[in-house]
């Protein structure tokens, strides 16, 4: 392998390896902290535009927040919170729109349109490709390299 | 594909049509509709236990049985300063009613201007603090004034969110006394 | 009088505007010039008309004129002269007067610029349209937004401005900057559907306008930032940008003209892409009548929301005949205008170029599906939603991500092909440092996918944008044996758009890693103290020395004293506030923040002094915030390079006459 390739290879290695520190699974389920944490960043505070009940300040905000500690302390699952701050205050509450239902419109369509242009593009580019491009590639070069007179 | 841009041009002026119609029928409706009403109608009311302003206790438990008007309301909105005295006229109606009850919590407020404005207003009727806010939670309020009737068997059988007349109010009254 | 002084003026304005329309129309189908040099003049008169009436409102809030019910209803004797003078945008009817007032600008400088070409129907269609647009704004403020409107009694004191109003200096530079943004638009829009109404293309149309768009652009993104940096520094919720649908109404538009700044490239050199641009072009225009209309129309909760008008409804309307008028005519002349332009290789930067395109694209597409979500919800199913941070920030992160790889590989790229070889070369050093930049946050801590990726493709773009730069200066020096500092400049100015560009690409950068950093690892906590105790959070020592209450005017504020202390240095004494106004019913949180190279700590006033005088206090540290203000500046910076004259054009003219040699050629520039 030419030098610039092994130099490729090394990044490609250490690229690898950082992306895999990052995203190895941390040990065990997430602490209660944690899951309060993003249970009430999920969730609208009630008496706020919206902001969520993890970053408001107001009185209702704080007990909610502390409510939930509660509810997860008492081993309930994230969906059954969600669940109960639904009956008490409706679908608004929620920050992130659920996935089922007419939820798909909100979540699939970004993802279909993003699929749709992408797959367009690569079919124009697949028909702009006209006859194949020549370059000379580090086997040419070496054949050049071992065909010049010493 | 032959006029390739018309048919873009015309499927883009569809959704976009779609789009407008949408839009033109949300036109004049108001985004805080759902702030009216209360998801827990017809729901049982959730239990309480407050400190009252006069060093007492409010506790859902002693109002079993009767009709209450739940307000929950505080010293700084202006909403609540104009419904006050309609609060005050529709207490005095019902008052010698031993089979109803009344009471205001205080919602998102200090004490000590709760304390100043009954001081200087007048409130007839006991008056709950709710430190920590649970009751405000519980109960899904989103702002105040926000005035709850519970039946005599404990079910929330009308809600009104906004300053109320004392029309409203007997509504409110009616309704409940009909939840059996 | 002044009520009908203005009134006057606003009805100067709509008839200014629709003689003009009429004039050049007529001009247009007569094939008149006489006419058509008339018709523009009245673009003169609009204008002229705005500052009056612009002139006549700022007269009445600053002489306290209470008789006029937006005077009445924004300003009060106490309001201090600056918020007197923003209170010409303070609510809906002044903001619609400077929106005409921005309008005429803007159109008299395109009728000012293109003078030479008054007869050609092209500049003639685009002025028709322009008027056409000044027109309807006037009837606006003729009918239901009428600024000049009267009370039968005027008040002794009027109801001041909204009290988030007049917090901060601000005021004055946010609104009208994001103005200067929005209506900016408004003049490739004119140009685009004159371009199709005469089928005609090229002719340098697309180049003239360029800078105008490439000035709104600037405008609005400079606008952008400073609506984040008054959510953070004044409205003390915490953060910057909370996704609220006046928030993205600003950003759509931002998000197709980048799309376009982009792939007009591509048309320029290549010929391609007409229709696309063009749609392009519509389509901000009617975003930005789009985001006025949800941020008027009170048809969403928002922060920004006000009560509902029947602006609405007409804005909608307007709204629709834009786009019918913008899709009708693609319809219609779009084949025609379309040229049979081929991209070679997906590996260039016409490629790249469409790559952006279609992730800006899709960033739009997600960003009004999110804010119009609940419109559809209800209409479909009688159900209140809301959409909020969590939504946005799951579908844009990967987007985001994407747009900063293509950052850092695309001024790689050259032109029309490419092989791999080629392309391994030149990114190879940039690529390491990327490397070893996401080596360093890991090493350091970090964890968050997004975050680590975002720090490692930031370095990357910006090591090959210094490459890029430190090529060019080198082949130049190595042509000319200039000064390095010599070489850079007049390397910049042979071709301002791309050294200008790739620095406002270092800007967002740097917005990137800031948005990244305080996303993740932002601290909150909430405290109570009493007077004279501390607490201590990530490192900092804050010590609550006492408050005390100040009355000034109309506003009765609380201020608490907290001293902040790190590792043994005293990082001063910062104060934040709560202040009560009589006319508003809740106190209204003022942050105080100590600024940091690294970090920032935000401190808000959660509670005033209770019984036992204990205050909570909120703190949040947050880190490399300052960063995203400075990479706003890099930003504009970028694009004042970007806009400054190219000395290629200037290239024909000799400036020192040399006695005896021909005069030096300019350099090409070194091919990349």
């Amino acid at each position: 392998m030419s030098r610039r390739a092994v130099a490729w290879v090394a990044l490609a290695a250490v690229v690898v390896v950082t992306l895999a520190i990052v995203a190895w699974p941390s040990g065990g389920k997430p602490s209660q902290a944690e899951r309060v944490r993003s249970v009430s960043s999920e969730l609208r505070c009630p008496d706020c535009e919206s902001q969520s009940i993890a970053q408001s300040s107001t009185e209702t905000a704080r007990a909610a927040r502390a409510d939930i500690r509660t509810r997860v302390a008492a081993g309930q699952s994230d969906a059954e919170i969600r669940q109960a701050y639904i009956d008490k205050f409706g679908p608004s509450i929620l920050l992130k729109p659920e996935s089922g239902g007419l939820g798909i419109l909100v979540w699939g369509l970004p993802a279909a349109a993003l699929v749709l242009g992408a797959g367009g593009l690569v079919l124009a580019l697949r028909r702009w490709r006209r006859e194949p491009h020549l370059h000379p590639t580090d086997a040419d070069r070496e054949l050049v390299q071992r065909a010049r007179p010493r | 594909m032959k006029h390739r841009a018309r048919w873009i041009a015309l499927a883009a002026g569809l959704v976009v049509t779609v789009f407008a119609v949408v839009l033109a029928t949300q036109v004049g409706t108001d985004p805080r509709a759902d702030a009216n009403k209360s998801h827990l109608l017809g729901a049982n009311a959730p239990s309480v236990d407050l400190p009252t302003l006069d060093g007492g206790r409010l506790r859902t438990s002693d109002l079993a049985g009767k009709v209450v008007i739940v307000n929950f309301w505080n010293s700084w909105c202006i909403p609540c300063q104009e419904e006050h005295q309609a609060l005050a006229d529709f207490y005095g109606r019902h008052a010698g009613d031993p089979g109803f009850a009344m009471v205001g919590i205080v919602r998102d407020d200090t004490d000590d201007a709760v304390r100043r404005y009954v001081a200087s207003e007048g409130v007839p009727y006991p008056v709950a603090l709710d430190p920590g806010a649970r009751a405000s939670l519980e109960y899904g309020t989103r702002g105040q004034p926000e005035t709850y009737a519970i039946s005599p068997d404990g079910v929330i059988s009308g809600t009104r969110f906004g300053p109320s007349s004392v029309s409203n109010l007997e509504q409110l009254l009616a309704a409940a006394r009909e939840q059996r | 009088m002044k009520a009908t002084l203005g009134v006057l003026a606003l009805a100067l304005g709509a008839s200014g505007a629709l003689l003009g329309v009429g004039t050049l129309a007529v001009g247009l189908a007569r094939h008149d010039d006489r006419l058509l040099r008339v018709g523009r003049r009245y673009v003169f008169v609009v204008l002229a008309a705005a500052v009056l009436a612009a002139g006549v409102m700022e007269w009445a809030l600053i002489t306290h004129d209470f008789s006029l019910q937006y005077v009445a209803d924004n300003n009060a004797l106490a309001t201090p002269l600056l918020f007197t003078i923003t209170g010409l945008w303070a609510a809906l009817e002044g903001s619609i007067l400077l929106w005409t007032l921005v309008l005429g600008g803007y159109l008299a400088f395109t009728a000012h610029k293109f003078r030479n070409r008054a007869t050609d129907p092209l500049v003639a269609w685009a002025l028709l349209v322009g008027l056409v647009v000044a027109l309807f704004f006037f009837v606006l403020t003729l009918g239901p937004a009428n600024p000049f409107k009267t009370l039968a009694t005027a008040p002794a004191d009027g109801r001041g401005p909204n009290p988030l109003l007049q917090n901060h200096p601000l005021m004055a530079f946010h609104p009208p900057m994001l103005y200067l943004g929005y209506v900016g638009f408004t003049v490739p829009f004119s140009f685009a559907i004159a371009s199709l109404v005469t089928g005609r293309f090229g002719e340098g149309w697309l180049a003239e306008t360029r800078r105008a768009t490439l000035v709104a652009w600037g405008f609005l993104t400079i606008g952008i930032i400073l609506g984040a940096w008054w959510s953070y520094e004044v409205l003390g919720w915490g953060g910057y940008w909370a996704w609220d649908p006046v928030e993205n109404a600003s950003l759509l538009p931002w998000l197709t003209a980048t799309a376009f700044i982009h792939s007009v490239i591509v048309q320029e050199r290549r010929g391609m892409l007409r229709v696309w641009n063009l749609s392009l072009v519509i389509a901000t225009f009617c975003l930005t009548i789009l985001g006025t209309f949800l941020t008027r129309s009170g048809i969403l909760n928002s922060v920004h929301s006000f009560t509902q008008s029947a602006i609405g409804p007409t804005l909608l309307v307007f709204l629709g005949l834009v786009a019918a008028t913008g899709i009708g005519l693609i319809a219609w002349r779009g084949d025609r205008l379309r040229t049979p332009g081929r991209i070679d290789s997906p590996m260039s930067r016409e490629s790249a170029f469409l790559a952006n395109n279609l992730l800006f694209a899709a960033l739009a597409f997600v960003v009004l599906l999110g804010t119009v979500y609940p419109l559809i919800a209800e209409a479909l199913q009688n159900k209140q939603l809301s959409v909020g941070e969590p939504y946005f920030n799951r579908m844009t992160t990967p987007l985001g991500i994407a747009l900063l790889f293509l950052m850092a590989v695309a001024p790689a790229l050259p032109w029309r092909q490419t092989s791999r070889e080629v392309l391994r070369d030149r990114l190879l050093v940039s690529a390491w440092a990327g490397a070893l930049a996401m080596v360093v946050a890991v090493a350091l801590g970090a964890r968050e996918l997004a975050q680590v990726l975002a720090f490692g493709l930031g370095a990357f773009a910006v090591a090959g944008i210094a490459r890029q730069y430190v090529i060019g200066v080198r082949g130049r020096r190595r042509a000319t044996a200039e000064a390095w500092p010599v070489a850079l400049v007049r390397m910049v100015r042979g071709n301002a758009r791309l050294y200008g560009g790739l620095v406002v690409h270092v800007g967002v950068v740097i917005i990137a890693v800031a948005i990244a950093s305080s996303s993740a690892y932002s601290t909150k906590r909430e405290v109570r103290l009493a007077s004279g105790q501390s607490a201590t959070v990530r490192g900092y020592t804050l010590t609550y020395t006492g408050s005390h209450t100040q009355r000034s005017g109309q506003k009765n504020t609380v201020t608490a004293d907290v001293r902040i202390r790190r590792g043994g240095d005293d990082l001063g004494t910062y104060a934040p506030a709560i202040s009560t106004f009589p006319n508003a019913s809740q106190g209204i949180g003022t942050p105080s923040v100590r600024t940091g190279l690294r970090e920032d700590v935000y401190l808000t006033l959660i509670s005033s002094p209770n019984e036992q005088g204990r205050v909570i206090i909120g703190v949040a540290i947050n880190p490399m915030v300052l960063w995203l203000w400075v990479g706003g500046g890099v930003m504009a910076i970028g694009t004042a390079v970007a806009l400054s004259p190219s000395l290629r054009r200037r290239a024909r003219r000799v400036e020192e006459p040399a006695p005896v040699a021909p005069p030096t050629p300019v350099p090409e520039k070194v091919p990349v």
